[in-house]
């Protein structure tokens, strides 16, 4: 290891003010966590521990909801059942430090608001240990603030602004899908070479706090390779139609059409902007491809469509632990795990292994092996992962993606060739650019 | 100070024990204390809704605005460090949505019902539209506003943070309870009064002098305020400010939520917040139920909207008060029945009207004016069809003026015009040889212009005490007053007008009845009574008779001669009968135009009078003997 | 400033944005007009429509025949509304009929979620419609420019119906007093059952036409519900030329606003509305006296 845990403890534990709980074990002397904290010890039992989940069932964002349910329930139920599949990941036995997870779901509806009341209801009724989920960063936002106050454990789900480990970022929060810039950095240099280097580029920006996030990181990214910025139009979210923006952007005389809208916004902007003729005259790019873009659109408006993504499943062919989860994933739901999927799935294992490295559920334990990875990185569906200790963003690698013409395809949901995998390293923001600040462990 | 009823404060007391108790009793149920804190939060949003919705009959669908205007006003403040005290930042919230409610009410209550629906919900949209992207640097955009700070109690060392769990659900409650006490107190003053009356008939508010608009912006502007203080409080209370409190849905959710627990009852939004939560709560746990849960409420809420339509509370509190007026309402409607099978003698009308409140005075120079109404040159057309045309007479001060015609001849239109209800396509009205026309109908009413109607335009659902007060507030009060704190029946002058109008109308005994329990012949004194309550200095009758029995008929007139000795009437009426009677001048109206006017006898006599009568003779005997008359 | 051009194909685009605004309004018009009854179901009647499409699409393959099957199950769907639940509401306050259509809309739309998902569905143009078309100032989308063509037939047809048959005199009489047109002892209730089965036609006709350029996911119909609204609010309630014209100018008003800045269409639009309401409450059509 890098660091003293105790040090670090009482480091971080000088000058707080700790809630009554707290207090009698830091004055034993130099106890390594506080022996209650939030639900634990309360919440771990002799057999089980229970974990909250929670995701948007219904409203706009209940198509990702639902496949991040998928990939959360997949791994629970591996992790329950021991065997082969939680060996190979590095877990011993069945269940996490022989406990079996129970767990229940909760329909976010895409408010955060309704997250916050959820996750409440787990904590204060079902003393979860851990709650996870998310699919915008504003429910991550919004429960990360909620697991800081009740000293409980969460990992965010599907959550893409810099915010999330940025100004946002809390101690007891992670985040394991990469950041607006992370996408951006890693995307740029690719697209830039396989399109050229003096492109003029039109971009299509919904008017949110996600959206120009991901514009300034990309806009800043393909100007240091060459790019020009002839157009940018911003639309309201949850636009339906948007000929008057496209109108412009196919009037513009730009090489390259980016198109930062996302999940439905993606699928009617780039529906549209086909019948605009815009997708015949510019090559599309797409910062951040949303889960089902690529069925929804389909094959024939998104060949050729270069993208970042949290994961795509031919990935597999590099990474046995993908391998294992695309087949238990696609035998069990009948179709290929997407972005949510995935990010339910791998998350709950990484959780499970911090927890047996910690040797106990106590969050805070866990949260300093979190914070330790590095030293001792994850092996994952994605290759080697850990979580930075200064702002708890995974480091991890990203897949860009192209979209594959309808005659290349190898079956009905082979709509991408992952034409690299970019190392997480190199793309990070210091670690101090958005403003994090983490809280204190109790 | 007045006496007080213990028993008045039931509700209050009840409601503090509820409050006391659930945090003890109800979470083995499923009932959090942050769940009981989020129901708390939506109720006090609800008594907002409740008022405009159940009191002034005002449905909206745009509340989220106002709860997001200030919940985020609060929040930004806190955050930015622009404001310390949270408590500070709760009032200037609350103080914001209301500003805005004010703004969008102002251009909302200019239509009712339908259109306020769709209008309310348009700007709730556009203060979303805004908040998303024009004010993000403020507001955080769809990320919202995380790390707001819980409020404290005290200074120094014994300052307490009121943090999550029991405190805040401590804090919630009394804002939940002063809400509560506060609406009640509105929903008893006179404002709120009006209210019911405007949700009762609208049009007759405004006829009797008061100003509907305003009232319905103040009902409208509480409503934003009680919203803005729940948005203010959502910040503090999970350390993180929503943008969804802006959304739609919100909007959505808290009008299904007041309908479920019963619009109207103040109650209705905890019982309704509480329910929806824990249901919406408890059927995803069901196994393979997850985002059914949704379905299966809509169409629970259908099936309430069709079958119980007082929402639970609104339900238990009807059938409660079935049964505690069953007797006093079956009596009344006995009598009633009683009353229209002839079997209660008409009563004569015995004292002479002396009403306690005085008449609005007649300014300066025109004190002594011979003439009370002037109308120069009237006309109205509707399209091509000139229903008033070019009519022009005089009103003498302290007559009883009668304005005849056969059936079409525009006497109704002619009637609304000296109202000011209905605006003359040219000419004007003097009232004491001010000019009348163009102020309005509710300017008129405060001017002593008094209309009782031909189609009775009662408040139902109101008591006949209730609706003679009504009236008698108009006088008291003026156009506008925001006495929201004061009881209803608070005023002397208004109470002893309210009784003589009962001795009056021979109504005492049916001082608590509600209007529309009463006979056919109690509604129409009662019609023509809410005009007297006025006091007003011309009284306007529009077949005051119409549909009467013969010994009404007799009694009524004998009411309007009295009436007449103190007070200027002018009257339309078909029973020529009781028009020679009464009327010391008529106007004879054909056509749309004059055909005579004169004294009594004369017109009478009047030789084209006589022909343009007797071609529509038979039509008007035959109308003479029904119960409800067409317009004329 | 936007060049001469691009204001032109603004305007131009503001049209076909426009006239999709009219179908719905005028759907939400016809009903609300006549029956009384604002239909909060709207938006989620939309989205049905929408699915009717794809399913169809599936089914059939061709996207007449869709259109034609979709009418069919629009209509069905519009007259089981009608005889179950809208039926007993006439006689009932505004504000219920406005609460129990809302709640059919929660219904619709998450009966879609339950049946379909929450993913959007894919409904391919039409074959005759791919692609785009030079306009010497500008390339439009041929599918659009068709569209403009077919929902001005539509509303043509709808004008016809209520402005030259003997149901729609009974119709437009019932707007203006409906009271008296059962006093003439004329079948009120058929006639508005046919009523609102044509509404909702009309803005399932809507939603199947736009299937193919938007996202089809249950949540679709909410954003056009709104601006409807405001189009009513504009042209007036009940009023037919209202909804057109209304729907035109909500076009015109987002399309050119994009010129400058598309952030700002929605509000602009919001704007006119309350502008509107200042200067002429009633609506540019409406008559006076009706609220």
């Amino acid at each position: 290891m890098l660091f003293d845990r105790r040090k670090l403890l009482l480091g971080g534990a000088a000058g707080l003010i700790l809630p009554g709980l707290a207090r009698g074990a830091l004055a034993q002397g130099a106890p390594l966590s506080p022996a209650q904290i939030g639900t634990f010890p309360d919440g771990v039992s002799a057999d089980s521990v229970f974990v909250g989940l929670n995701m948007p069932l219904t409203g706009v964002f209940s198509g990702d909801g639902s496949d991040l349910k998928l990939g959360y329930e997949l791994a629970i139920a591996q992790i329950n059942a021991g065997g082969a599949i939680p060996a190979a990941w590095g877990l011993k036995g069945k269940g996490v430090l022989g406990r079996q997870i129970r767990y229940k779901v909760a329909d976010t509806e895409g408010k955060p608001n309704v997250a916050v009341q959820a996750a409440t209801q787990f904590v204060q009724r079902d003393k979860a240990i851990l709650f996870q989920g998310s699919v915008s960063s504003a429910e991550a936002i919004a429960l990360e603030e909620l697991a800081s106050r009740d000293k409980v454990l969460y990992m965010v789900g599907i959550a893409g602004s810099n915010d999330v480990t940025g100004k946002n970022c809390q101690r007891y929060g992670f985040r394991s899908q990469q950041n607006a810039y992370m996408a951006a950095k890693a995307l740029a240099p690719v697209v830039a070479k396989a399109l050229g280097k003096k492109l003029k580029a039109a971009f299509l920006v919904p008017d949110y706090t996600y959206g120009q996030t991901v514009y300034d990181s990309f806009a800043k990214f393909t100007k240091e390779q060459g790019w020009t910025q002839v157009l940018k139009e911003t639309v309201p979210l949850g636009t339906a139609d948007y000929s008057s923006a496209l109108l412009n952007i196919a009037n513009s005389g730009a090489d390259v059409f980016i198109n930062i809208c996302f999940g439905s916004d993606a699928v009617a902007s780039t529906k549209q902007a086909e019948q605009f003729g815009i997708l015949s005259s510019m090559k599309l790019v797409v910062p951040n491809l949303s889960s089902f873009q690529d069925k929804e659109v389909g094959p024939e408006l998104m060949q050729g469509v270069y993208g970042s993504c949290d994961f795509w499943w031919t990935i597999q062919d590099r990474y046995p632990l993908a391998k294992t989860f695309v087949e238990t994933f696609s035998e069990k739901n009948k179709y290929k795990p997407r972005w949510g999927a995935h990010i339910g799935y791998m998350q709950t294992y990484l959780w499970a292994l911090s927890v047996e490295r910690a040797g106990g559920f106590n969050p805070v334990d866990v949260i300093k092996v979190m914070e330790a990875s590095k030293s001792q990185p994850y092996e994952s569906t994605v290759g080697r992962v850990y979580f930075r200790a200064e702002d708890h963003q995974m480091v991890r690698p990203i897949p860009i993606l192209k979209g594959k013409a309808p005659s290349a395809m190898k079956g009905p949901e082979d709509f991408y060739e992952v034409i690299d995998v970019v190392d997480g390293e190199s793309v990070m923001n210091p670690p101090d650019l958005f403003g994090c600040k983490l809280g204190s462990y109790t | 100070m007045r006496r007080l009823d213990p028993r008045s404060f039931l509700p209050e007391l009840a409601l503090l024990a509820v409050l006391a108790a659930a945090p003890l009793l109800l979470p083995p149920l499923g009932f959090s204390h942050d769940l009981l804190s989020r129901a708390l939060n939506w109720a006090l949003f609800g008594l907002g809704l409740d008022i405009l919705f159940g009191l002034a009959g005002l449905l909206s669908f745009g509340q989220a605005a106002f709860y997001g205007m200030g919940g985020f006003v609060a929040a930004y403040l806190l955050v930015s460090g622009t404001i310390q005290s949270v408590w500070l930042a709760l009032l200037v919230g609350t103080a914001a949505a209301g500003v805005l409610g004010l703004a969008v009410g102002w251009l909302a209550v200019r239509r009712i019902g339908i259109y306020f629906a769709m209008i309310t919900l348009a700007f709730g949209q556009m203060a979303y539209f805004i908040e998303n992207s024009p004010l993000s640097d403020y507001t955080g955009g769809e990320n919202g506003i995380a790390g707001v700070p819980v409020p404290v109690l005290g200074f120094g060392a014994y300052a307490v943070r009121i943090t999550a769990g029991l405190p805040m659900y401590a804090l919630l409650a009394a804002a939940f309870f002063l809400g509560f006490v506060l609406a009640r107190r509105i929903a008893r003053s006179p404002v709120g009064l009006i209210l019911k009356a405007v949700k009762e008939n609208t049009g007759r508010v405004a006829m009797l002098g008061h100003d509907v608009p305003a009232y319905k912006l103040a009902a409208f502007t509480v409503a934003a305020l009680y919203a803005g203080l729940a948005g203010a409080m959502l910040g503090p209370f999970q350390s993180y400010m929503p943008p969804d409190a802006f959304a739609l849905e919100t909007s959505g959710q808290l009008v299904v939520q007041t309908i479920v627990g019963g619009v109207g009852t103040l109650v209705g939004p905890l019982v309704g917040a509480a329910l929806w939560l824990w249901l919406r709560d408890n059927l995803q746990l069901i196994p393979g139920f997850g985002p059914l849960w949704k379905l299966v409420l809509g169409l629970a809420f259908i099936g309430l909207v069709m079958g119980l339509r007082r929402g639970i509370c609104g339900e238990i509190l009807h059938r409660w008060r079935i049964r505690r007026d069953a007797a006093r309402l079956s009596a009344a409607q006995a009598r009633t029945e009683a009353i229209e099978a002839g079997a209660v003698a008409v009563p004569a009308v015995a004292e002479d009207v002396a009403l306690p409140m005085p008449r609005p005075a007649i300014d300066g120079r025109d004190a002594e004016a011979e003439i009370a109404i002037e109308a120069r040159g009237l006309a109205r057309h509707y399209g091509g069809l000139k229903a008033v045309d070019g009519v022009s007479f005089l009103v003498r001060r302290g007559s009883i003026h009668a304005v005849i015609g056969p059936n079409g001849a525009g006497k109704s239109t002619l009637f609304k015009m000296l109202s000011d209800e209905v605006a003359p396509s040219a000419g004007e009205v003097l009232l004491f040889g001010q000019r009348l026309t163009g102020a309005g109908v509710t300017r008129a009413a405060q001017r002593g212009v008094a209309k009782s109607n031909q189609l009775n335009q009662l408040f139902l659902g109101l008591t006949v005490r209730e609706n003679l007060r009504v009236a008698a507030l108009a006088r008291a009060r003026g156009r506008f007053r925001l006495d929201l704190l004061l009881p209803g029946a608070g005023r002397p002058e208004v109470e002893a007008q309210i009784a003589a109008m009962l001795r009056l109308l021979d109504l005492s005994e049916r001082a608590e009845t509600p209007a529309s329990v009463l006979a056919y012949g109690e509604k129409r004194r009662l019609e023509i009574g809410m005009a007297l309550a006025t006091s007003p200095n011309v009284l306007l009758l529009d077949e005051p008779l119409a549909g009467m029995s013969p010994s009404e008929r007799v009694a009524t007139c004998a009411l309007i001669r009295r009436i007449g000795r103190s007070c200027t009437v002018v009257l339309v009426e078909h029973d020529l009968d009781a028009v020679f009677g009464l009327a010391q001048r008529i106007t004879v109206l054909s056509e749309g135009r004059l055909l005579a006017d004169g004294p009594s006898e004369a017109v009478r006599r009047d030789p084209a009078v006589q022909k343009a009568y007797l071609g529509a003779v038979q039509d008007d005997a035959a109308h003479a003997g029904e119960a409800v008359h067409e317009p004329a | 400033m936007p060049s001469t051009a691009a204001l032109v194909s603004q305007a131009f685009n503001g049209l076909a944005l426009g006239s999709l605004l009219a179908l719905v309004a005028s759907g939400l018009t016809i009903i609300l007009g006549t029956l009384g009854v604002l239909n909060f179901a709207h938006g989620a009647l939309f989205a049905v429509g929408a699915y009717t499409a794809f399913v169809m699409m599936q089914a059939t393959h061709s996207f007449v025949l869709a259109l034609l099957g979709g009418c069919a199950v629009m209509l069905i769907i519009g007259f089981a509304m009608e005889r179950l639940v809208i039926r007993h509401f006439y006689a009932r306050p505004d504000e219920d009929q406005i609460l129990v259509t809302y709640g059919i809309g929660i219904v619709l739309v998450e009966a879609l979620r339950a049946w379909f998902g929450g993913n959007s569905q894919r409904v391919p143009v039409p074959s005759w419609g791919t692609g785009a078309t030079k306009l010497g100032f500008m390339v439009y989308p041929t599918y659009r420019l068709q569209l403009i063509g077919i929902v001005a037939a539509l509303l043509v047809g709808l004008y016809l119906v209520l402005y030259r048959t003997s149901v729609g005199l009974v119709v437009r009489a019932g707007i203006e007093n409906a009271g008296m047109v059962g006093i003439l002892g004329i079948d009120v209730r058929r006639t508005f059952l046919f009523v609102f089965a044509v509404g909702i036609v009309a803005v399932g006709l809507a939603g199947m036409l736009y299937a193919p350029v938007v996202a089809v996911t249950p949540d679709m119909g909410a954003t056009f519900m709104v601006q409807s609204f405001v189009v009513i609010v504009l042209g007036g309630l009940g009023s037919f030329p209202g909804a057109v014209i209304g729907g035109l100018i909500a076009g015109e008003i987002i399309s050119l606003t994009s010129a400058f800045d598309s952030a700002y269409s929605e509000v602009m639009l919001y704007g006119l509305m309350a502008l509107v309401l200042v200067a002429r409450p009633q609506g540019l059509f409406g008559t006076e006296g009706r609220v």
